[in-house]
């Protein structure tokens, strides 16, 4: 353990300037750090003063930001957040992702990078202990991500977009060079709106921590609770056979979207679940560098196999039960560099819309339409609720505040319902992740059919999870573990004093300061509704479950209530007009 | 809100953990509501209201065990470190507040040591516990906690004896008063082989209860599973194992379908010990004088620090082997199923016992209660031999 280094945080950012061509070092105030953190909250907070900025305004940050766990053995915490506003959803937007991109970001001796401007010509910027170099890039501009990753390669680790980030694709996504991908908002479009192709960095500075056996036992109760936890490491669960082991509980809770939800239940969903992809595939482990949970999965080929929600989508909603053709429009997205939930999403409502949903075949021609924005594909690189509105239907777009919805129908789980519409970013599962209890029983089973009591969980939940984006760990490992370990870990390795309450409190300053910029952009309660369909058409019941349109008026008590638990208006506005001020 | 918490202080009287007239629970929606007896409502909602919690538990235990351990922890502690396997992986530590350090700002200091660990024991008041998500959750986590006060209590009293005025009436009104003995009598059970999952499903709620209904379990968590054919049936993870009614789930033993990834953390131990010794039935509880007694450990100078996950000796109790191994992956699932065959029983260091029924769950619940029996026989013998 590494003790004579600075502890946790490096206290810099690198600050690029692309309309200017230049690049400069700056200090980050330790107690900025100290109460935002790094990751999401960093970014969040390094927003400030910008938020109101179009997405594709030039002095719109780009923002990509590591927590103070990065570069030590912390279980999961070899990521980052890339922070911006959405193009998709107009909402500030955050992504997390890992891979060693985020390790070397903090090994170049740098806490975040913060890219604003326009590059008059295609550019990558090279990120080392020496500072930032932006090189020309015009023989990338057009090349797929796997093609600028290999061209960039001796140069680090790689974050790049491909022709659908410069294409401007509103839910275009940022690919790490090792497959990981900063999928949800379209902040790839944000980067390439800057003429930035890639961005690499490298580097081999320590991170030090600050009191190595208090570190030591921290982690080794995190670990203890992931072997504990049968999401973790049970013999059907993430290690073993990835998030696809969601498929068949999906199924059998009957809550996964099929036909852009008009139904819950896809009866070929057997054939892209975990073990038809290990059977298909030979899926091995993979993941996340310095993760020990390896929850991502390669075939025998190398090739990235598709997660949870890619295979859902890409299947059940769009009716399509051939694992081959999935895997081929994950392949698809991850090189052309678009979110595979939003182009999922966007085909299903545009099957809808016409009346017919795509084959496999049509899939893999549109999806590189979209990515080169040509014919349909141009229409259906704005998102669903574009498209939908542009048919006249804008009932079918099944998204919240334009980002499109996951792979978990809210009519199956209420908390779900209500997270949808609070979240910060549009229609995620992530923010509060109430699966985890309402489906995977974790920490404890809550009754998904139930609104009882949601809206105060959803609140620690977002609070939670801001701090987890924030520190930056995975979420998957709070299947196992809590934030008494992680305040463990990150108070032992910066030296401050952090406890699971005091973490909650710096979260919830974070998702306060997201709700306050959505609301200073226009954002208020009217942007907090789901699609009409989840009130009015039932799921598809049956095996003794029912799966009833959710109740509205209990669902906008419920909602109502989660705004007089965050001290927000009925209009879910801010009444204090100095919010923000009043934050570090 | 209110029907949980009249739920779980029913609760709290049932399984005797605490005395009645000294619950209280409170829970924070939009409102905060508090309820039970009025000191300690007060006291619950003085403290939720400083945290980021959903529910608070805050009980009087119905043994003085937990006041016990403090006041015999010397001056300069602030914690309490019980050895059993759920302490250890769940709740790590057990912050402790004295009779002195209360004052006015007693609230605060409850909720200072909440916002760090799941319950705290204050002296003279009780057991206090949060719950971050559920009401349920906050009973829990007071259940965890009177658990894990009993059984380090009973553990340092065979090292230690009674040190404390009053400490030793208090241990005898406990023995014959509060321990009630512990049969099988009066339960039913099917003889088995089980014929279909419908009857597998019923057989196995019906154990699930008769184990909590008869203290086999801290709280209500334990696992239970049958194996019918190619199937094992198993009580899902953070399942009450007196309410399983729809909360069972078939495991395929080929993993074609991954629906049992809400499966008990046990389900790896289930299987190998099927596979191991051809049981049809297995059941898994936390008796706590097995777990008192499986970690005593007479084996001198022995260079083994982390007993639970390192120690490859097997150790008995009686005729019921005890083995070290971590819950899930940690290594219970290896050191098990090799000794369990023979006797249908078997101890996890600190933890609980597992035993099997070659066609049913009688012969699994009989051999649970006799494990259990056997270990609070051995337990107070050797505190009367040592004069305790």
């Amino acid at each position: 353990m590494d003790t004579s280094h600075p502890r946790g945080w490096r206290g810099r950012l690198l600050h690029v300037d692309l309309a200017a061509g230049t690049t400069r070092s700056e200090n980050i105030p330790r107690e900025l750090l100290a109460a935002y953190l790094g990751g999401r909250g960093l970014g969040v907070r390094l927003l400030r003063g910008a938020f109101a900025l179009d997405p594709f305004d030039p002095g719109m940050p780009l923002i990509f930001a590591v927590g103070p766990l990065c570069g030590t053995p912390a279980p999961t915490a070899a990521r980052l957040a890339v922070v911006s506003r959405s193009p998709l959803t107009g909402t500030v937007s955050d992504c997390s992702a890992g891979g060693r991109f985020a390790f070397r970001l903090k090994a170049a001796g740098f806490d975040a990078l913060r890219v604003v401007g326009k590059s008059p010509r295609p550019v990558a910027l090279a990120v080392t202990p020496a500072g930032g170099e932006i090189l020309g890039a015009d023989a990338l501009w057009g090349r797929s991500v796997r093609e600028t990753v290999s061209a960039l390669s001796g140069r680090g680790s790689v974050a790049a977009i491909g022709p659908a980030g410069e294409n401007g694709v509103l839910f275009a996504c940022v690919m790490m060079g090792e497959g990981n991908a900063v999928g949800r908002g379209g902040l790839g479009a944000v980067m390439g709106a800057k003429n930035l192709k890639a961005v690499t960095v490298d580097g081999d500075l320590p991170t030090g921590v600050a009191d190595g056996g208090r570190f030591d036992r921290a982690r080794r109760d995190v670990m203890r609770l992931f072997k504990a936890s049968p999401v973790i490491f049970g013999e059907l669960g993430i290690a073993e056979f990835g998030t696809p082991a969601l498929v068949d509980l999906m199924r059998q809770r009957r809550m996964a979207p099929t036909e852009n939800f008009r139904k819950t239940v896809f009866e070929g969903s057997g054939s892209y679940s975990g073990p038809a992809i290990r059977k298909g595939y030979g899926a091995r482990k993979d993941g996340c560098f310095g993760c020990p949970i390896q929850c991502k999965k390669s075939g025998r080929d190398g090739r990235h196999l598709p997660e949870y929600e890619t295979v859902s989508h890409f299947g059940a909603l769009n009716g399509i039960a051939d694992l081959h053709a999935i895997v081929r429009s994950n392949d698809l997205c991850n090189e052309l560099g678009m979110d595979t939930i939003s182009a999922a999403a966007t085909l299903a409502a545009w099957g809808e819309c016409r009346g017919r949903f795509p084959s496999p075949e049509e899939v893999e021609r549109l999806l590189g339409d979209i990515g080169h924005r040509r014919g349909d594909g141009d229409l259906l690189a704005l998102g669903s609720r574009r498209v939908a509105e542009s048919f006249g239907k804008p009932g079918l777009s099944m998204s919240v505040k334009s980002l499109e919805l996951p792979a978990y129908d809210p009519r199956g789980a209420y908390g779900m319902a209500l997270a949808y519409c609070t979240s910060n970013r549009g229609g995620c599962h992530l923010r509060a992740y109430p699966i985890s209890h309402e489906i995977l029983r974790k920490p404890v089973a809550t009754d998904r059919f139930s609104l009882s009591g949601k809206a105060r969980i959803i609140k620690i939940a977002e609070d939670t999870n801001a701090a987890v984006d924030s520190l930056v760990a995975c979420k998957f490992s709070f299947f196992g573990a809590t934030l008494e370990e992680y305040a463990e870990l990150v108070s032992a390795t910066t030296g401050e004093t952090y406890s699971p309450q005091s973490l909650k409190e710096i979260g919830e300053r974070i998702f306060m300061t997201e709700r306050f910029y959505n609301c200073a952009n226009g954002f208020d309660a009217k942007d907090d509704r789901l699609p009409e369909r989840f009130f009015s058409e039932p799921g598809s019941s049956g095996e003794g479950i029912e799966v009833p349109p959710i109740d509205r008026a209990r669902f906008d008590e419920e909602l109502q209530k989660y705004y007089r638990i965050r001290g927000l208006s009925p209009r879910g506005t801010f009444a204090d007009p100095d919010y923000l001020s009043r934050q570090p | 809100m209110r029907d949980q918490i009249a739920r779980y202080a029913a609760r709290l009287l049932a399984d005797r953990s605490a005395r009645p007239g000294a619950i209280a629970f409170a829970a924070h929606d939009d409102v905060m509501i508090a309820d039970g007896e009025p000191g300690l409502a007060r006291l619950a909602a003085d403290v939720l209201a400083q945290l980021s919690c959903l529910a608070l538990c805050a009980a009087r235990p119905a043994l003085p065990f937990a006041d016990f351990l403090v006041r015999r922890s010397g001056p300069g502690e602030s914690r309490i470190v019980p050895r059993d396997t759920e302490t250890r992986t769940f709740l790590h530590d057990i912050p402790i507040l004295r009779r002195e350090e209360l004052g006015p700002g007693a609230a605060g200091r409850v909720a200072q040591l909440l916002g760090n660990r799941k319950g705290v024991v204050v002296e003279g008041i009780g057991i206090v516990a949060n719950g971050a998500v559920t009401v349920e959750q906050a009973y829990i986590n007071y259940s965890s906690v009177f658990h894990a006060t009993f059984v380090k209590y009973l553990f340092d009293l065979l090292g230690e004896g009674f040190l404390l005025p009053g400490e030793e009436e208090a241990f005898r009104e406990f023995r014959a008063g509060w321990l009630a003995p512990l049969s099988a009598g009066g339960l039913a059970f099917r003889p088995g082989p089980l014929r279909d999952a419908a009857e597998v499903l019923d057989e196995v709620a019906l154990v699930g209860r008769y184990t909590v209904e008869r203290g086999l379990v801290d709280s209500f968590f334990g696992n239970i599973s049958y194996r019918l054919g190619d199937v094992v049936y198993i009580s899902q993870t953070a399942a009450s194992l007196d309410e399983l009614a729809g909360r069972i789930d078939p495991v395929p033993s080929d993993n074609s379908s991954t629906t049992g990834i809400t499966a008990s953390s046990e389900l790896l131990a289930h299987r190998r010990i099927y596979e191991a010794s051809g049981a049809r039935a297995v059941l898994h509880g936390h008796p706590k004088f097995a777990v008192v007694m499986s970690m005593l450990c007479d084996e001198k100078d022995c260079r083994i620090r982390d007993c639970w996950r390192d120690c490859d000796r097997v150790r008995f109790l009686g005729d019921a082997p005890v083995v070290a191994g971590e819950i899930g992956a940690g290594g219970l699932a290896k050191r098990v199923p090799p000794v369990i065959g023979g006797p249908g029983k078997a101890i996890v260091y600190g933890h609980g016992v597992f035993t099997t029924g070659r066609t049913g769950f009688g012969e699994a619940f009989a051999a649970m209660v006799d494990v259990e029996n056997r270990c609070r026989e051995e337990y107070f013998g050797r505190l009367d031999r040592a004069g305790r």
